[in-house]
């Protein structure tokens, strides 16, 4: 069955986040007082296609499987279902699954682009430090925008109980919405810096690959544009109090636009597909 | 003679329809003066809390009659000209009894198995008694049902938990703030409930207690003893910038907030949250503030569903009370002149249902 890979396996992995994110719309339509076990064996039956599909690529490189943004991506998701599937022993914390299965979805949707995983040579090349360290702080930046869009959907379906008196939003386990505001704003700010520190390295990567520092390109200009918005989101935030629900949707907006238009963008670029 | 009741609660009728029937204090004595002066009833008590208006009365007139009377005594008073259905209930022996025992353990209330109750029964009871308003009959039945609230207090798990309006308060506010240490308190008329919402939020570390009331010296009593400030009853609206909990309990016949007032109070605060909690019946605050980025506005009626899901948990509870209740009602035909009204065919009457 040679045919069958670990991007299978993946793909497979991702359609259970899928169902598991579809059956959480449910999970938040009910409160999340209650913990749920069919959303928990979900993730659990996703973790186990996630995690065969690392180990096949780690068996077939014979090294850890984190060379390209595929395998990062799906490194992180890994991550993070593995950290729910701890956590959720608790039957408490539980509900975490309701929103960890949209950033999974998402991510591993986002994850199986093609152009994310190009064919690996016979042996990776790690030639290139800054290239990796490039990349690497722009993902991480991605994942600090991702939780704070999932600290986001936490404040307004609070926030929605708390406006409309439902009852669940003093029996949930959801912490106050106060709290949650202050989350999505560090996360927002450990994305800017972790995003600000990656385009940094722009000019150099350019200046050795081009011998110039600027250069016009879609994903450099798109990363320039969501920096920007980002920083005017945390504007608003600090010199205006721009805060509450408008803040948690603009989280929740611009992470979804990401999701939905990072990977166009890094096919358009030249510079990242030569 | 037959005690009977009448009257209107959160079970069977809105806060909008309650707030018009509901006496201030100081027109009670003349309230029921004038009931008596009627002759519907030989001796009453009128009860009006936020969350119940209620008249007990003993009455020589058939039941019938005098829930005739008394509905429309209640209409007059109030200059309520349009018809009344089920908003207005009516009981009689025994049921009567046995509802005032409810009433006085807490078992009737919106928060289940709350004390507040307990004391706003006894003064009303302790007003009609002052004013003479209250005999034999009121008399035994009102301390038999204290009695029967202090039994049931200590002999059942009623009052387990958190159940008062007081701590339903603080649980939002935990759910609203991080923490309450940081958090600032304004309580706008200084009335027994806002008192024991600012205690209950004192007490799990709330920074600083406010108080704005109409009667200055009152509020700077109230603000010594929790440690806070008196601020000028008109000079409330100025203290919004700084204060996270604001907890509404004036007599204010008229919305003493609403939305143009809060909007321009949220900028400055910088459109932090505000918790806003009106305990007030008429309500002070407008409940299009609700819609404001970062308020949360809960009044009286809004904290039924936590009642609720209370009801639900304590249902053994409630039915161990109703047994207990149902004993010491018996006992009190039993030992004393009291005779449960006989109809003619030898069965205890049922709840007299006026045709109102």
């Amino acid at each position: 069955m040679t045919w069958f890979t670990d991007r299978h396996f993946f793909l497979l992995a991702v359609i259970f986040y899928g169902l598991s994110s579809a059956y959480s719309v449910f999970l938040w339509r009910k409160g999340f007082r209650k913990d749920d076990r069919v959303n928990y064996f979900l993730l659990l039956a996703a973790f186990a296609l996630h995690t065969t599909a690392i180990f096949l690529r780690g068996f077939n490189l014979k090294q850890c499987p984190v060379n390209n943004l595929y395998e990062a991506t799906v490194f992180i998701a890994w991550t993070i279902v593995a950290a729910y599937l701890v956590i959720g022993i608790s039957h408490r914390l539980r509900f975490l699954g309701a929103f960890a299965s949209h950033v999974l979805f998402f991510m591993g949707v986002f994850a199986l682009m093609p152009q994310l995983d190009p064919p690996h040579a016979a042996q990776p090349d790690f030639s290139n430090g800054l290239i990796s360290l490039h990349a690497t702080l722009i993902l991480l930046s991605i994942g600090a925008f991702g939780l704070s869009a999932v600290a986001a959907l936490m404040f307004l379906t609070e926030e929605h109980d708390l406006k409309f008196h439902k009852l669940r939003a003093i029996f949930s386990l959801l912490p106050p919405i106060q709290r949650l505001e202050r989350v999505m704003n560090g996360l927002l700010l450990c994305g800017i810096v972790l995003l600000t520190t990656g385009l940094a390295f722009s000019p150099w990567l350019l200046k050795q690959k081009y011998g110039v520092w600027f250069k016009n390109d879609p994903l450099l200009d798109y990363s320039i544009f969501i920096w920007a918005f980002y920083l005017a989101l945390l504007i608003a935030r600090w010199k205006f109090g721009q805060g509450g629900r408008r803040f948690a949707w603009s989280t929740v907006g611009s992470f979804v636009f990401i999701m939905l238009t990072f990977w166009g963008f890094l096919l358009l670029s030249p510079i990242h597909h030569p | 003679m037959n005690v009977i009741v009448i009257g209107l609660s959160h079970h069977s009728s809105p806060v909008e329809l309650r707030e018009r029937f509901a006496f201030a204090e100081s027109k009670i004595p003349d309230a029921l003066k004038s009931l008596r002066e009627s002759g519907v009833a030989d001796e009453a008590v009128i009860l009006s809390t936020c969350n119940r208006v209620e008249i007990y009365a003993a009455t020589a007139l058939e039941p019938a009659q005098a829930f005739l009377e008394l509905k429309e005594f209640l209409k007059t008073v109030h200059a309520f000209e349009n018809p009344l259905g089920e908003e207005i209930y009516t009981l009689a022996e025994p049921q009567s009894l046995q509802h005032l025992f409810k009433v006085a353990c807490g078992l009737d209330s919106m928060v289940l198995g709350e004390t507040e109750i307990l004391g706003q029964l006894k003064d009303a009871y302790k007003l009609a008694h002052q004013h003479k308003h209250t005999g034999a009959r009121l008399n035994k039945i009102f301390q038999r049902a204290f009695n029967v609230a202090k039994h049931i207090r200590t002999e059942t798990n009623i009052q387990r938990g958190s159940v008062s309006v007081a701590s339903v308060a603080v649980e939002l506010a935990e759910k609203i703030f991080s923490s309450l240490a940081e958090r600032e308190v304004l309580v706008i008329g200084a009335g027994e409930t806002s008192e024991k919402v600012a205690r209950a939020l004192l007490s799990r570390g709330a920074k600083s207690i406010i108080v704005a009331n109409r009667s200055h010296e009152r509020a700077q009593v109230l603000a010594k003893e929790f440690g806070g400030r008196a601020v000028q009853f008109d000079d409330w609206a100025a203290e919004f910038e700084k204060i996270d909990i604001a907890i509404s309990s004036t007599s204010a016949p008229h919305h003493i907030l609403d939305r143009a007032k809060l909007d321009p109070l949220m900028k400055l605060r910088k459109n932090r949250p505000l918790l806003l909690i009106d305990i007030a019946v008429p309500r002070d605050i407008a409940t299009e503030v609700n819609f404001l980025e970062n308020v949360y506005l809960y009044d009286i009626d809004d904290l039924q569903s936590i009642a609720d899901d209370y009801l639900k948990q304590r249902k053994e509870e409630i039915v161990r009370c109703e047994k207990i209740i149902a004993e010491k009602v018996e006992a009190l035909f039993k030992s004393s002149g009291f005779q449960p009204q006989i109809s003619t065919d030898g069965q205890r009457l049922k709840p007299v249902q006026a045709n109102l």
